[in-house]
């Protein structure tokens, strides 16, 4: 089989250039892209990454019981804060102006003296490598609007996710795996469903794939039942065989080289995504690094396991969520935040601590960036005595690896945890960020769509220097 | 309302009471431009002028620089100065405000506005570069051009084309042969295969009208309305439910995808199918069919109550709302991206802020209204029977409250109210939206929009539309950007050739269905496909014609033809979306709304694609992964993609396994169990002719080894499961996939 460079080489008229047309009818920009929409394209500048690992702790985790402790708050606790805002609300009638002091303890951690909560044992073992951004704020605290705007930018749907923009930038390394992956929680996906990893106006090649953590990890990975994978690769010579003489008579036509080669890629794709979720070979030191020996950690655990996995394969950026659903079986503590924290803390604590060593240990936290974070935070007053509802105005997330500046803390909300006031962070500029650690210019990197071209900052976004290596 | 906004606004008021006041008193004004020059000269020429720095690409040094406006538009409107943006920026208050450090007397802002005041109409400019723009330019039926060989000529298109390919000395390809022909007719107007029947007849048929009655047959087939509706749907956003958070299912959606799919059967004219779904309910006697057809203004993704509970946000969201309708109809209808203007002026059309904002004052008193069809009644503003209900959006205040232009786009930033109004680029013409009527139930804003739009004399309309349809037959457009008619979009192949067809269209009538006859009896539609080594060097993407273009079947033709060939598609039509078999694993990826389990397919699934309930949190795979849009924006123009996702998903889908095993099934019952006849049967009915020497050896010897690999794996229908191989390979062949 021929390499995608070389199908470009190839292209002279016909489908090549009709493939390309329908891409320019488009998109202005990828005239290079006219046989594969994912071959691998140079960066704009050397990248300081290869790949990205997005834990999205998916229903909003609470940053002043994590990772942004307030002293100021436990002095409140129980009285009004004069910070607070009956329009942030989003439990309106529930969540009222009564401060709540966090059920959990902070401690310093590392060299770097970071605190962190009790609920992250394992995890603020890594706070040296950690970079905490306190100042993060995004445009809406519900979830549907916030997880978009994480997501691709827009609160609105329809644009593509951050995934989709690195694939299209910089296409795939390994070939035979998909090169944006999303694992999802057991509870299921969160709301919006598959529209958050969705390639929203570009090529349908740019959208995330789904990756179960056990049997067969993509859909439609193996035949169906009754067709032997003997049977089905003796269908598939007949195929190339028929489909190989017609495109020999119709050589200008260069797609239907490309889908012969499809074929071929497919099936390697069977073999390769089964093997790249296949534990087997991974030590029982390895799968308990990660909680896979423990009930609670298991689940998060495996994925994970599984996304060091995937990016030794060269997928270039997998989105794991911790929590699904909705509700209590997500991040989204309304009604118990202790109970549910300290569920959510123990489903992941373990496997991030393990991800964080075992790519360190293997040599690739250098080229990989880890980033934890929920589409809001919480507020910092109570809702219904002992929850914490959505909000937006501040809250934490925190990056690792490659071209990051572990064991600092970037930012700060107001005594209260409530607004971000210092060295604010938008989405825009946490997608910048990740763009350029990738060598990508988020101002250069467009797709012309509706008479514009498109950005994943769309009109804003600055990277975050401070906090670069 | 914070203190500056606040005095901002009472000094708009002063001002706007004092200078229309004095107009209205009727007072000659002198032309003070000597005083306006002095203010200027003091407070802005530093950054403005000619002489020095022109920051923006303003001049404020003359009057007709002014008038010019700067690189993001006009900077007044004459006569009206409170609307003026050189007024608003330099008010107190005003962010961005000019100048960047310093305020304007309020003596010196009213020379400056008592100037614009006296300003007319007539005085008011369009930057040349944009009013020169092709697309904006009055439509004429170009002459025809002269062309060497005339023979060609089937149609009067034939010629613009030929012209262009003798200029470039390309020959135009021989004529495709009756195979490949009717079998691309069949897909281009009904999205399936010919049967053996049809392309026999065909054949037989030796007069010279014989594809003229192919087509005649395809246009009355109400399989055309089903494939050619599709086309629409992805343009005006069609789905099932809402998206974001519960993905709210829409029980009544699909009463407008039958009115489309019905519309185009009945070849309704192109100006009243704009009509109904723009303004359906501002039509006189409007019915259920209008009402449902505004269903095009309810399409976009919904989130109705979850965008925030602040009255700030919930406007927020209703005009996010409104700017999804305002895009989708100037695209669709128009090749106008205009919501590039909500934040800003156009940066490559001449559209203004402003514009956007008088077109939004035209939708501004429309509300989604859920209405009762006939025999259904509303109780307590709710539908008895909520699946007898029409999804309208309709005015519900016949005088809407007034308009802003919003600033960046930002609600907190309000500038001057304006008026309806239709964009200004087509100024040739004037056209007022009228004062709404008293007593009138509906502001007629939106019919007056449509009236403008289909009008004859709009040049884009029909140029969109001719380039829309041409783009079907060829695979691509002759304006390329096709939703993209502006400065930004590609410029014609071929501009005589588009006009010519737009004219075409226009003279008659607008009917789609006499205007597929015309391009489809063309010889350039009927060129053959193949590449000619010399002319790929000279025109390597085919742009002038000389040959016809390969295309990859979109996504419902493959999911058809499979069905079909099958003998397994329930032709039933209409009604409410229905949901195939989607594999287990795929299904928890939407938490709400939820898709059901289904342990086998029925007749009941294998209707046409068009009718596959479109959920926006989990699309259909077949449709999504072979590129169908994703129903947020409009989809101009497919994509035709080829990823490995596409090919697991043919290979191993129960779907392609399960018709591959119920079209062995079909060959048998039809044509009993002599091996080279089923071999031959398949063949033919799913690639439209039968194989050659070669193919037909090369399967045979496929069907022998699978016989014995069948045997030997214990399978009671040996002979059987290889031909179910040999139907499953055909599926899958590139012949199938791709229209020659």
């Amino acid at each position: 089989m021929f390499k995608r460079r070389e199908w470009l080489r190839r292209t002279g008229a016909g489908f090549g250039s009709l493939a390309l047309a329908s891409l320019l009818c488009q998109d202005g920009g990828a005239a290079d892209r006219s046989s594969s929409p994912l071959a691998s394209l140079a960066p704009h500048y050397p990248a300081k990454i290869r790949s990205v690992i997005f834990l999205f702790m998916y229903g909003g985790p609470s940053h002043v019981d994590l990772f942004d402790p307030k002293p100021t708050l436990a002095k409140y606790d129980g009285q009004a804060i004069p910070v607070f805002n009956q329009d942030d609300v989003f439990m309106s009638g529930k969540t009222k102006n009564i401060a709540m002091k966090s059920p959990y303890k902070f401690a310093k951690y590392g060299q770097s003296g970071i605190e962190i909560s009790e609920t992250y044992p394992e995890l603020a073992k890594h706070a040296d490598k950690l970079c905490i951004i306190r100042s993060m704020h995004c445009e809406s605290n519900n979830h549907g609007p916030a997880i978009f705007q994480m997501n691709s930018g827009s609160i609105l749907a329809g644009r593509p996710s951050i995934g989709s923009w690195l694939t299209y930038g910089l296409g795939t390394e390994g070939e035979n795996l998909p090169g944006y992956v999303v694992m999802l929680d057991y509870q299921g996906a969160p709301i919006n469903g598959a529209m958050n990893w969705s390639n929203g106006f570009m090529p349908a090649a740019y959208q995330g794939v789904p990756f179960r953590s056990g049997g067969e990890p993509i859909a439609y990975l193996s035949p169906p039942i009754g067709v032997t994978r003997g049977r089905q690769r003796a269908r598939l010579d007949l195929l190339r065989q028929w489909n190989e003489s017609h495109a020999a008579a119709n050589p200008a036509d260069s797609a239907l080289a490309a889908r012969i080669a499809s074929y071929e890629l497919a099936f390697r794709m069977q073999t390769h995504a089964t093997e790249a979720v296949d534990l087997r070979g991974e030590s029982a030191a390895i799968q308990n690094l990660y909680g896979l020996d423990n009930k609670t950690s298991h689940h998060f655990g495996r994925n994970c396991l599984l996304a060091r996995r995937l990016v030794e394969r060269g997928v270039r950026f997998i989105q794991l969520y911790s929590g699904g659903n909705e509700g209590p079986k997500a991040w989204d503590a309304h009604d118990d935040l202790k109970k549910n924290h300290d569920l959510h803390c123990a489903e992941t604590d373990k496997p991030i601590a393990g991800l964080l060593t075992d790519l360190k240990n293997r040599g690739l936290l250098d080229t990989t960036l880890v980033i934890w974070g929920g589409e809001f935070g919480r507020t910092p007053t109570a809702e219904r005595g002992k929850g914490r509802d959505h909000h937006a105005r501040g809250f934490t997330m925190w990056m690792a690896g490659g071209g990051i500046r572990g064991g600092t803390i970037h930012g700060a909300t107001d005594e209260f945890g409530y607004h971000a006031v210092e060295n604010k962070v938008s989405v825009p500029d946490l997608h910048a960020t990740i763009l350029h650690l990738l060598g990508l210019d988020h101002k250069k990197l467009t797709f012309r769509f509706m008479g514009r071209d498109m950005r994943l900052t769309d009109v804003s976004g600055e990277v975050i220097k401070p906090i670069l290596a | 309302m914070n203190l500056v906004r606040f005095c901002c606004k009472l000094l708009l008021l002063i001002i706007s009471v004092t200078f229309v006041s004095s107009s209205h008193a009727g007072v000659q004004l002198p032309d003070s431009f000597s005083n306006v020059s002095q203010v200027l000269s003091k407070n802005c020429v530093s950054c403005h002028s000619s002489a020095g720095k022109i920051r923006g690409g303003l001049d404020l040094s003359s009057k007709d620089k002014i008038l010019e406006g700067g690189s993001s538009g006009q900077v007044l409107v004459p006569g009206r100065s409170t609307e003026s943006l050189i007024i608003q920026m330099i008010m107190p208050g005003r962010s961005p405000h000019m100048p960047p450090k310093g305020q304007l007397s309020m003596i010196e802002i009213e020379t400056l506005g008592k100037w614009i005041d006296g300003l007319s109409p007539a005085d008011a400019k369009i930057k040349v570069s944009g009013k020169d723009h092709w697309a904006f330019k009055k439509l004429d039926n170009p002459s025809v051009p002269r062309v060497d060989k005339k023979g060609w000529i089937n149609q009067p298109l034939d010629a613009y084309v030929l012209s262009r390919l003798e200029a470039k000395n390309l020959k135009p390809s021989p004529m495709a042969d009756k195979i490949t022909l009717i079998r691309r007719a069949y897909f281009d107007l009904i999205g399936l295969p010919p049967t053996s029947l049809a392309i026999q007849n065909f054949l037989n048929d030796s007069s010279p009208n014989a594809f003229e009655k192919v087509i005649d047959e395809l246009l009355a087939s109400p399989f055309y309305g089903e494939r050619w509706g599709r086309h629409w749907l992805d343009l005006t956003r069609y789905a099932d439910s809402g998206g974001f958070h519960n993905d709210v299912p829409r029980p009544n959606s699909w009463r407008y995808r039958d009115y489309v799919i019905n519309s185009l059967n009945d070849d309704k004219s192109f100006a009243q199918f704009i009509r109904e779904q723009l303004a359906g309910d501002e039509i006189e006697n409007a019915g259920d069919e209008q009402l449902i057809a505004t269903g095009f203004g309810r399409n976009g993704p919904s989130n109705d109550d979850n965008m925030g509970k602040a009255p700030q946000d919930i406007e927020k969201y209703r005009l996010d709302e409104l700017d999804g309708v305002i895009n989708t109809t100037f695209t669709t209808f128009m090749g106008m991206t205009l919501g590039c203007a909500r934040c800003h002026d156009h940066k490559f059309d001449p559209i203004s802020q402003k514009d956007y904002y008088q077109v939004l004052a035209i939708f501004n008193g429309t509300s989604k209204k859920d209405l009762p069809l006939l025999g259904n009644t509303l109780e307590k503003g709710k539908l008895k029977d909520p699946e007898r209900g029409i999804m309208a959006l309709v005015d519900t205040n016949a005088q809407p409250k007034p308009t802003h232009i919003l600033w960046r786009g930002d609600l907190n930033n309000p500038g001057p109210v304006v008026r309806a109004a239709v964009p200004s680029v087509l100024s040739w013409k004037d056209w007022p939206i009228p004062e709404v009527a008293k007593n009138a139930k509906s502001s007629g804003r939106r019919i007056s929009l449509a009236d403008w739009i289909a009008s004859p004399e709009n040049p884009l309309t029909y140029r969109v539309l001719a380039n829309r349809i041409w783009q079907h037959h060829f695979g691509r457009g002759i304006v390329e950007t096709s939703g993209n008619f502006g400065r930004s979009g590609a410029i014609p192949s071929n501009p005589e050739l588009l006009d010519h067809l737009a004219a075409w269209l226009i003279k008659n009538g607008g009917q789609w269905k006499a205007f597929h006859k015309y391009i489809m009896l063309s010889s350039t539609y009927q060129q053959a496909s193949g590449s000619v080594a010399e002319f790929v060097s000279i025109d390597p993407d085919n742009r002038l014609h000389w040959r016809q273009n390969k295309r990859r079947l979109e996504a419902e033709a493959i999911r058809d033809s499979i069905l079909y060939v099958s003998d397994s598609l329930n032709q039933g039509m209409g009604g409410p979306g229905i949901k195939p078999r989607i594999r287990s694993e795929l299904l928890p990826a939407s938490q709400r709304n939820k898709w059901p389990l289904i342990a086998s397919e029925g007749p009941e699934h294998w209707r046409r694609s068009v009718y596959v309930y479109s959920k926006r949190q989990l699309l259909f795979p077949l449709l999504d992964l072979f590129d169908a849009p994703n129903t947020t924006d409009v989809c101009d123009c497919r994509l035709a993609s080829i990823v490995p996702t596409q090919a697991l998903l043919l290979m191993n889908d129960e779907f392609v396994d399960d018709q591959a095993r119920r079209f062995a099934q079909s060959l048998i019952n039809k044509h009993g169990i002599k091996q080279d006849v089923l071999i031959q049967q398949a063949y033919s009915k799913t690639l439209g002719r039968f194989p050659s020497g070669d193919r037909l050896h090369q399967a045979c010897v496929f069907m022998d080894k699978q016989i014995a690999a069948h045997h030997e794996s214990q399978s009671k229908t040996p002979d059987f499961d290889a031909l179910v191989d040999l139907c499953h390979v055909l599926f899958n062949t590139n012949e199938f996939v791709f229209i020659d």
